[in-house]
């Protein structure tokens, strides 16, 4: 069998491989983010039925569990691998077409990272070994927001840099006290001291590390960053950002408060804050008239939709916020991309300019739509059962605040069903006084749509394709002693 | 109000660090982890400096995580100095004088080998890849100060920053299929401690971030210069 940490190392040998590419031939370098991650694809899929049987700890340096870092592979690790893997390969073939101009061996070193970055926080059993993974990525964003040199990405990269560094300042606080109070870094070594530290200082550590975690994962009201850094960042990246980005911040969140502190008592106040972020991200999406910025915005909603799911820590409603999120990287990943192509043709981030494209492009506005049809929740798109598995999730506990705060939910879907449909509306129903001629998007860029949307509609029509592994994943997270006894033997 | 606000903010995260800090005891040896690197890191490793053992041994990839940071940061600025720069708006810089320029030429091989020095005997002695490389880069600095019109090859510099980085993964692969079957697994022979060959693979992988390193800065060095130019 291979070793998973092939999964980080083969990645980041290729990413060093690629400025040496780069000299020889720029033609050359813009495949190699998509042969590595074509390699992760296939070792995640060949791993995954040994993981869920078993989860696997990889031991780096062979020194044994608490001494040296170790990987920890379980559902949630190669769930997420699958994830970064997918998103991944199918923005890096879009890239081939629509990063043509720039300093482009760069852009691919960097985009490499990045998924480098994202792959080991996603793995990675050691709390200081997810802070480097973590700064990894987050340092490639910043330098890809600002990929096109002008000064609105400049600014905005520079305003999430500024947020970005505050955060990872207060995680890195946080990871020192930890250290301070047990002298380990391993995750499985902290948890099994956790319960009988003193509560206080433990809970000032877990404060910094939240919220240091909390501005990635664009947790309200640490997003003020995101809607910028998304709608000026190139729309591949802004793909990445939001389908993969925001969702390993949640990643080290919820890994955090789960397995590492175990901390149920915070478990409520994440749910209020998710159902918060949720309400504050519709309704700014439903006030934007600029695409990215609206489809930034709905990123943030449907985070705060997972937080929810995920803080109700009832192993049904942690699958379907598994589900969500799973939903969520592959439409989002997908409105980014088909938006991507309509604005470089129409020339304008404005909605209104989008009238007539459904003519004027329509393979790419159909995949716009199934794309924004899932996000909605309608079937037969896979963001049919997700939502359906949330609300039934939450519903199955009974209580009466739960079904209010449902309610809400529900009300944020309406909202952002209004939003999409005005889109909708424009792009298909509308005539556009301008050009009138078909101008598609080229074959590459729209092969890797028709990836995403045909894993949409498969996804949603057969839920229970994937539903095992989001099961497992659920109880890796709820269960915490297996999670420890599996690292410390 | 909005100061204020901000200063209350401040207040809490500062009580409660503070807080957080009275709990934990200082300078006390009460870790087991901790102990067990002062006790057999030497056995363990192969290295007379405790703190080599820790960042090239038992926790060999957080520093292979690191070396990417800097890359990572290195090519950022590069890109975003790249983005803000504007074409024939040269100014032009004064020549240095005499006696910098001397004293840079006597300097220069002298820093390049202490540098080397420092990296090469990171298993042995206080130092290590990070530190040499930063001794070489100032090298470079001084280059750049005492002779403007003078540029690093950029080829140079990108190759020898990727073949770095690169033995370092590949160091980690090697010691994955032959020795031991663990990723960064010292598969070369520890050697008797305190000689210079020895401590397995920690001395070829700090040579080759000590060269990575320096290039790295240099190439942060040289972007920053061109800005001021």
């Amino acid at each position: 069998m291979v070793s998973p940490v092939l999964l980080i190392v083969i990645p980041l040998g290729l990413a060093f491989c690629v400025p040496l590419i780069g000299m020889v031939s720029k033609r050359f370098a813009r495949f190699v983010p998509v042969v590595a991650c074509l390699f992760n694809l296939v070792v995640s899929v060949q791993l995954l039925p040994a993981v869920l049987s078993k989860p696997i700890v990889v031991d780096l340096g062979g020194f044994g569990a608490p001494f040296s870092i170790n990987l920890f592979v379980g559902p949630v690790g190669i769930l997420f691998s699958l994830l970064i893997a997918l998103a991944g390969f199918v923005v890096s073939l879009y890239a081939l077409a629509y990063i043509d101009k720039g300093p482009t061996t760069r852009y691919h070193t960097l985009y490499l990272l990045l998924l480098v970055g994202a792959t080991g926080v996603v793995l990675t059993g050691d709390v200081f070994n997810l802070f480097v993974f973590f700064e990894i990525l987050c340092i490639s964003s910043y330098v890809l927001v600002a990929y096109r040199g002008d000064k609105d990405g400049v600014e905005s990269a520079v305003k999430y840099l500024i947020q970005g560094a505050l955060g990872s300042a207060l995680l890195l606080t946080g990871i020192g006290l930890l250290y301070g109070l047990f002298g380990t870094l391993n995750m499985a070594h902290i948890a099994v001291q956790a319960g009988s530290a003193d509560p206080i200082p433990l809970f000032v550590a877990m404060a910094l590390i939240v919220v240091g975690l909390g501005v990635e994962a664009a947790i309200f009201p640490l997003n003020a960053w995101l809607p910028d850094a998304h709608s000026s960042a190139p729309s591949s990246i802004s793909a990445i950002l939001s389908g993969i980005a925001i969702e390993v911040g949640l990643y080290a969140v919820v890994r955090m408060v789960f397995t590492v502190f175990g901390a149920s008592s915070m478990l409520s106040f994440l749910m209020f804050l998710g159902v918060l972020t949720l309400l504050v991200g519709e309704l700014c999406a439903f006030a934007q008239s600029n695409i990215k910025r609206m489809l930034a915005y709905s990123s943030i909603g449907q985070i705060g939709l997972i937080i929810f799911a995920i803080a109700i820590a009832t192993s049904g409603s942690i699958t379907g916020g598994f589900f969500q999120l799973v939903s969520h990287t592959l439409s989002k990943a997908l409105l980014f991309l088909a938006a991507g192509y309509m604005i470089y043709r129409s020339g304008s981030m404005d909605i209104s300019s989008l009238e007539g494209m459904g003519k004027r492009m329509p393979l790419t506005a159909f995949a716009f739509a199934v794309g924004a049809f899932s996000l909605v929740g309608l079937p037969p798109f896979a963001g049919f059962p997700s939502k359906l598995l949330i609300i039934r999730g939450a519903l199955a506990d009974g209580g009466a605040l739960l079904a209010l705060l449902v309610g809400l939910v529900l009300l944020g879907t309406v909202i952002e069903g209004a939003y999409f449909f005005r889109v909708i509306q424009t792009v298909f129903f509308k005539k556009g006084d301008g050009e009138t001629a078909r101008c598609e998007a080229p074959a590459i860029a729209l092969v890797s749509m028709f990836v995403l949307v045909a894993l949409i509609i498969v996804i949603g029509v057969y839920p229970s394709l994937i539903i095992g592994v989001l099961n497992s994943a659920a109880s890796e997270l709820l269960v915490r002693a297996d999670y420890i006894g599996r690292v410390l033997g | 109000m909005r100061s204020i606000a901000i200063i209350i903010l401040l207040a809490i995260v500062a009580v409660g660090i503070g807080v957080a800090l009275m709990a934990i005891p200082f300078g006390v040896a009460k870790t087991q982890v901790g102990d067990h690197y002062t006790e057999s890191g030497i056995g363990d490793t192969g290295a007379s400096n405790i703190v080599t053992s820790v960042v090239v041994g038992y926790r060999a990839f957080d520093t292979l995580g690191e070396i990417t940071i800097l890359f990572v940061a290195a090519m950022g600025l590069g890109a975003v100095l790249a983005g803000g720069r504007k074409l024939g708006q040269r100014r032009d810089v004064e020549p240095a004088s005499l006696i910098l320029r001397t004293g840079c030429r006597f300097l220069f091989p002298l820093l390049l080998l202490f540098g080397a020095y420092i990296f090469i005997h990171g298993h042995l002695t206080p130092g290590g890849g990070f530190q040499g490389g930063a001794v070489i880069a100032s090298a470079f600095l001084l280059v750049y100060l005492s002779c403007p019109g003078r540029r690093v090859s950029k080829v140079w510099s990108q190759t020898t920053e990727s073949l770095g980085a690169l033995t370092f993964v590949v160091l980690g692969l090697v010691g994955l299929t032959v020795g031991g079957h663990y990723y960064l697994s010292s598969f070369m022979p520890h050697g008797v401690v305190n000689e210079l060959f020895s401590a397995g693979i920690i001395p070829v992988i700090y040579v080759a971030i000590g060269l990575k390193v320096g290039s790295d800065l240099t190439g942060i060095i040289d972007g920053m210069m061109e800005e001021t130019i």
